[in-house]
């Protein structure tokens, strides 16, 4: 995952809105184009190099956090290049613009269930040309036509004669060709490895205790520094006795960082025990301290507010003046903490001249451009690296730790890994926003609903990290209330602007984290108001939505799907249904739950997901237990608080996260309706908490429109 | 100076007695591969063995571990060899971003030991590691698969 060198590879990514088309240059770099040495890896574009020995390493743009990217991609050049996966060894991408091409818009992250679909194309376009250029490279040495070579995994094979020749060999020979500018792709009918499940690059060295995490650099001379910013956000530090602890065991400094103070030592332990005797004073607050519970009254009040206006179809306030009956809800979600299980952590090495930093990351344009700014050292001089990282989940493309580690290592002239405690990462954390949403539906006298009014009231990360103007929607708020599939004739949503200085980021699914849960209830609050089963119901309005009505018809049926609860069992249970799309894809749950202690206890959820096209059957799979575990955690136990304008919890014993014994049995569907590709890693995520809540209904009687769960007593309602 | 025996190899140690064992083997001796997830073992990301039973060691004072057999992570493997419960763990991949793994092969390996042939309410009450990730069914799976294997090595 190092990325040793920032190169000139100079590969030129000529983006136009409709497609893409690759152009490969030839490397201008004269040392790497006339390599003396065969051992020296020969640079075949700008992800691939090839080694004398067949050895393959694939520059990745995009990090390895779980969701599978070092699988994934490495599958789509593989494929196309008819190599051997094994052969690949996976290092992140250097930064270069090379490796900004999502969305056309000159980007690079790993975020938004974005790394595979946006990537689909250009990665096998890479390996359909690399073997192209391998096998004109074997025609000019066998002197025969390429029209006479084929290749077989590894190897340009000539038939006629039998002469083999391994891609290693021709790697060299290869580099100085000109890639084509429009390889032919593989017919699908004949992919090897796309479509299959692909066993992970990279299970050997997480299950044998070698995988290298940030927390894990090693760097000679290195010091250990822990830090704590002031609790309530906003403020400072007005005071610290840096005397009290700097004869402590180990201690070297006591620094300021920006809002904070870190202590510096010769190991974590001895930084964080003199941290944890280090008499502090915080700057008072200027203003009086927020708490999530008056911060929630405040947003539920404003939910009458006419808003901007993020979606408008038809005639709501006609649809509402002549409709018999009127439903509404209001649903409130808390603050959520990401609590990666590898908390933020960063070593940086800062000289006058030289800016080496080791940061799990997120998006390292954004990481890279923050140590240019720190250390002053030009944006081509800093290395970044990108271990693997324990968990993102969106909390580590911000730059925050990053930030503080620069600076100790510029002051002290010295590397420096910063580790940050659980506390301290729990409660200086990006959090999923608090939001309170308004549902109205308006039913006519043929218990018809025909119209659907939204309001979302919070603040999101996207109007908070690029800015929104007063008028403007913030869609990291309203996505997942707009562009329902559901046919009904009138439909507004609506978006109210609540500001509050709580740091806010970047979660799991993000807006569809709580619009999936909020929506999902209140379709099937809709179907009881007419009495009809929330599936059939569903069925009814997804009529002219085919993937979706497929997606319904595949999950109801795996799971047998029975409207009404069963009460013949041990325990009474219920099946709740929910179904929604994030990210380019679109998934249908189906919990089967029962009530135990007062609260759910899910024992099943049988899962059918429509990505478009699949690339690893078995990572889809693992990110749909991954996504249903994350949206289950929320749905059933976590809560950030906030109390005195700080985070109240700080630990796991305060801020539980799902536990194994709650984890449900699940099942995975997967259908590829041909539609455009889409994302996996977080498009699980936003049902889960809607279809709980939806059999709960059906057990109790109690509609859930708070979560987490455990706020509700629950009982099991008689017959 | 104390002395700690990790993975059949004697190390001489300079560390204050009431030190984590989880930062003296990963900061002084530089074995990485035991995590630190919370400090307060909730969490299990530290879990490793003195003399064969699981221990957290996050909270675990490096003085109480003289003389004792530690094991970690890094020394499950045998003459080149993965444990089973290491094997069960790639056949069906079980780490998506791996960082609480160690501890899950960890006492998923002491479970094994105590009971071969573990029910499903014998790994609930055993593993109480956490994942974030999610891969608590892989994990019961893998559990599973290497106790049909003969789970011990």
């Amino acid at each position: 995952m190092t990325t040793k060198h920032s190169t000139s590879r100079r590969q030129f990514l000529k983006g136009s809105s409709a497609s893409l088309t690759l152009a490969f240059v030839l490397p201008l770099n004269p040392r790497l184009a006339q390599a003396k040495s065969l051992k020296r890896p020969a640079t075949l574009n700008a992800f691939l190099t090839l080694e004398n020995n067949g050895k393959i390493t694939y520059y990745n743009p995009f990090v390895e956090m779980g969701q599978g990217t070092y699988t994934s991609l490495p599958m789509l050049i593989a494929e196309e290049m008819d190599a051997d996966i094994k052969d690949f060894s996976i290092e992140q991408a250097p930064v270069g613009k090379d490796y900004n091409y999502m969305y056309g818009r000159g980007l690079r992250f790993t975020g938004g269930s974005s790394s595979v679909r946006t990537s689909y194309d250009i990665m096998r376009q890479a390996g359909a040309a690399t073997r192209s250029m391998l096998l004109e490279a074997a025609s000019k040495i066998l002197k025969v036509s390429v029209t006479e070579l084929s290749t077989e995994p590894g190897v340009v094979v000539h038939k006629k004669t039998g002469k083999r020749i391994a891609y290693g060999k021709l790697a060299h020979h290869a580099a100085k060709l000109t890639p084509p500018n429009n390889p032919k792709l593989k017919d699908p009918a004949n992919f090897r490895y796309i479509g299959k499940p692909v066993k992970r690059t990279d299970t050997r060295v997480k299950t044998n205790g070698t995988a290298e995490f940030g927390i894990d650099i090693k760097v000679p001379g290195m010091l250990y520094a822990t830090v704590k910013k002031s609790p309530v956000f906003g403020t400072g530090v007005e005071s610290f006795d840096a005397k009290a602890v700097l004869d402590m065991a180990g201690v070297v400094a006591v620094e300021r960082v920006p809002q904070g103070v870190a202590v510096v030592a010769d190991s974590f332990w001895h930084a964080k025990k003199a941290l944890d005797q280090l008499p502090i004073t915080f700057e008072e607050p200027k203003s009086s301290p927020i708490s999530s519970k008056q911060l929630a009254q405040d947003m539920r009040a404003r939910l009458d507010e006419a808003g901007i206006n993020a979606e408008d179809k038809g005639d709501i306030k006609q649809a509402f003046k002549t409709s018999t009956n009127q439903l509404e809800a209001i649903y409130e979600v808390p603050f959520l903490a990401h609590n990666t299980m590898e908390p933020m952590n960063c070593t940086a090495h800062v000289t006058d001249t030289k800016c080496e930093l080791w940061a799990p990351n997120q998006g390292v344009d954004r990481f890279a451009e923050t140590a240019a700014k720190i250390t002053g050292i030009p944006l081509e001089k800093i290395i970044i690296h990108t271990p693997y990282l324990g968990g993102g989940f969106g909390r580590r493309g911000i730059p925050d730790y990053a930030e503080q580690a620069l600076i100790l290592s510029k002051r002290l002239g010295k590397p420096v890994k910063l580790i940050w405690t659980r506390e301290e990462d729990t409660q200086q954390d990006f959090y999923r926003p608090m939001t309170l949403i308004k549902h109205r539906a308006a039913i006519n006298k043929s218990a018809k609903v025909t119209a659907w009014h939204s309001t979302c009231a919070g603040e999101g990360p996207g109007g908070r990290f690029f800015g929104v103007k007063p008028d403007q929607v913030d869609n990291s708020v309203v996505e997942g209330a707009t562009k329902q599939p559901y046919a009904i004739a009138n439909k507004r949503v609506d978006y109210i602007w609540h500001q509050h200085p709580i740091p806010i980021g970047y979660w799991r699914s993000v807006g569809h984290s709580y619009n999936g849960f909020v929506t999902e209830s209140f379709i099937d609050e809709m179907a009881h108001a007419v009495g009809t089963d929330p599936v059939a119901f569903r069925r009814e309005l997804l009529a002219e939505a085919p993937r979706f009505l497929n997606l319904l018809n595949r999950v109801t049926e795996m799971a047998d799907y029975k409207a009404d609860v069963i009460r013949d069992a041990d325990a009474p249970y219920a099946f709740g249904f929910a179904i929604h799309e994030s990210f380019g894809s679109i998934v249908a749950q189906v919990a089967k739950v029962s009530i135990a202690n007062n609260q759910p206890k899910v024992h099943k959820v049988w899962c059918a997901v429509d990505c478009g096209t699949m690339v690893n059957p078995d990572t889809i799979e693992a990110q749909m237990q991954s996504g249903i575990s994350t949206g289950l955690s929320q749905a059933l136990v976590e809560e950030l608080t906030i109390d005195g304008g700080k985070a109240v919890e700080a630990n796991f014993h305060d801020y539980p996260i799902l536990r194994p014994h709650m984890m449900p049995e699940v099942e995975v569907s997967i259908i590829e309706s041909g539609a455009k590709i889409g994302g996996i890693g977080e498009p699980g995520t936003p049902p889960i908490a809607g279809a709980v809540a939806n059999a709960v209904f059906k057990l109790t009687g109690t509609r859930v429109r708070r979560l987490p769960m455990k706020h509700y007593k629950l009982e099991l309602a008689a017959s | 100076m104390m002395k700690l025996n990790i993975n059949d190899t004697d190390y001489q140690v300079d560390a204050e007695p009431d030190t984590p064992l989880l930062w003296v083997i990963r900061d002084n001796v530089g074995l990485t591969g035991t995590k630190y997830g919370c400090g307060i073992a909730q969490c299990g990301a530290c879990t490793l063995h003195l003399d064969g039973k699981p221990i957290r060691s996050c909270t675990f004072p490096v003085s109480a571990a003289e003389g004792k057999k530690i094991t970690t992570i890094e020394g499950l493997a045998k003459n080149g060899s993965f444990h089973p419960v290491q094997q069960a763990w790639q056949e069906i991949d079980v780490p998506q971003c791996g960082y609480c793994q160690s501890g899950q092969i960890m006492a998923a390996v002491a479970l094994l030991e105590a009971k071969p042939n573990p029910s499903d309410a014998d790994i609930n009450s055993a593993m109480s590691n956490l994942c974030r990730c999610g891969s608590y069914l892989r994990i019961k799976q893998a559990i599973k698969s290497a106790a049909n294997n003969g789970g011990q090595s």
